[in-house]
């Protein structure tokens, strides 16, 4: 009590001090709208910055469970999106059609096994015969074409990919309509080779080159890519390199197009 | 004593109203406001204990506050300068001490010791009340200009109070 005392006593002027600089401090505050503000703003402001470094640290230490909740939903969005996937898979959805009969059904697959890097590229679908492919059957992806079926198992099929040298598409400019054949060099999995257009044809760079319906596989005007060069070759006609709309390397999900006129638009 | 006490009383009041009526509407483009009721903590006897000098300090800012609507701004400037008068007082204190019982003027001690006694708690108190006026630190600089424009005023006029005491 004595040393208080002692302490109050010796200290006295500076106490004095600050409590009525203290009130003076407080009178600022309260009294004045814009001094209330800029002191709230400043201690919010120092705490913010506490709060949101404890804030963080709480979000690190809760990882694990939100982790463990990221997992679960991803199980139970997996479990839906396969039993959609499923039920869609066994459905051949159809073009409308009033006027003429119906000639091309549509049917969503699954690459299972893919190539781009030989001179003959494969690849496989996850469907079969059993889900209604067959041989000669278009296979499409969003950007454009991806390859034609060549053979069915019961519940997968190879189809021979546009980068396969024994590929040989019918294709044409759009801008004009001359259309040409489409085979693939071997040497690029982005760019292929449009031949057979004659040199009186004007065309540019970035044209678009689409299929026709000649070969009775693919429905006509599917895109497959863009004039990215040219050249005259040798005799009356122009060599162009298509660079290829399909990204052969992240192939995943494709369409399969079905010709039900085949055997009658072949015969 | 009491006499002490009725001219200061004195001085106090006419201090209040010289700064509430006459040097609060002084304003020379926004950079110029002097404050001279600050002469009033320059001019307590040398020898007034520090309780009673911050209290008075403390009261003259308050009354200050009250008539110009601005509550605890001037009341932190002129307490922190009753607080740091003592110091000053001891720092710039005469080769022989300071005579007993006699008030810091311009009379006894001569004018270039007055001149930097009230220099010092001036600018103290102008700087103080500034920037608690203005409260942030952008426009430092402009806000530095504006105290020593409006210190160099106030100590103008407060000289002159002086020479005008010293003829009397």
């Amino acid at each position: 009590m004595r040393n208080l005392l002692n302490f109050l006593a010796k200290y006295n002027n500076l106490i004095i001090f600050l409590v009525l600089e203290g009130l003076g401090f407080y009178l600022l505050s309260t009294g004045n709208g814009y001094h209330n503000t800029r002191i709230v703003k400043g201690v919010r402001g120092l705490t913010n910055g506490i709060e949101r470094k404890i804030s963080n640290a709480r979000t690190y230490f809760h990882l694990r469970d939100i982790n463990q909740k990221l997992a679960r939903e991803n199980i139970t969005v997996r479990n839906n999106f396969e039993r959609l996937v499923k039920n869609e898979e066994l459905v051949f959805f159809s073009v409308l059609d009033t006027v003429h009969q119906q000639q091309y059904t549509y049917s969503s697959a699954e690459i299972v096994n893919n190539s781009v890097n030989r001179q003959k590229n494969f690849f496989t679908l996850n469907k079969g015969k059993m889900q209604g492919l067959s041989v000669d059957m278009a296979v499409t992806t969003n950007d454009g074409v991806a390859g034609v079926i060549v053979g069915c198992s019961r519940n997968y099929s190879v189809a021979m990919s546009v980068l396969n040298s024994d590929f040989r598409l019918s294709a044409r400019i759009k801008s004009n309509g001359y259309f040409g054949s489409l085979t693939w060099d071997g040497k690029d999995y982005s760019h292929a080779t449009l031949s057979e257009i004659p040199q009186h044809v004007t065309f540019g760079i970035g044209d678009t080159i689409e299929t026709t319906g000649f070969s009775a596989v693919f429905p006509e005007g599917i895109m497959i890519g863009t004039v990215s060069d040219f050249e005259k070759s040798g005799s009356d006609f122009y060599k162009i390199i298509v660079s290829l709309k399909t990204d052969f390397k992240k192939l995943h999900f494709v369409t399969v197009i079905a010709n039900m006129k085949r055997t009658e638009q072949r015969t | 004593m009491i006499a002490r006490i009725i001219r200061f009383s004195l001085i106090f009041i006419v201090l209040i109203l010289l700064q509430v009526l006459l040097f609060n509407n002084i304003q020379f483009s926004g950079y110029v406001n002097p404050y001279i009721y600050i002469i009033f903590i320059l001019l307590l006897p040398v020898e007034i204990p520090s309780w009673m000098l911050l209290i008075l300090s403390f009261l003259t800012g308050f009354t200050i506050d009250i008539f110009s609507g601005t509550p605890g701004m001037h009341s932190s400037a002129t307490v922190l300068a009753g607080f740091l008068r003592p110091f000053v007082l001891r720092i710039i204190s005469p080769r022989d001490g300071y005579e007993s019982g006699s008030d810091p003027s311009m009379i006894i001690y001569g004018f270039r010791w007055f001149l930097i006694y009230a220099a010092t708690i001036v600018i103290i108190h102008h700087t103080v009340l500034f920037y608690l006026e203005i409260f942030r630190f952008t426009d430092f600089f402009r806000t530095l200009l504006r105290i020593l424009l409006s210190s160099l005023f106030s100590i103008a006029f407060i000289l002159l109070l002086e020479f005008i005491r010293k003829d009397k």
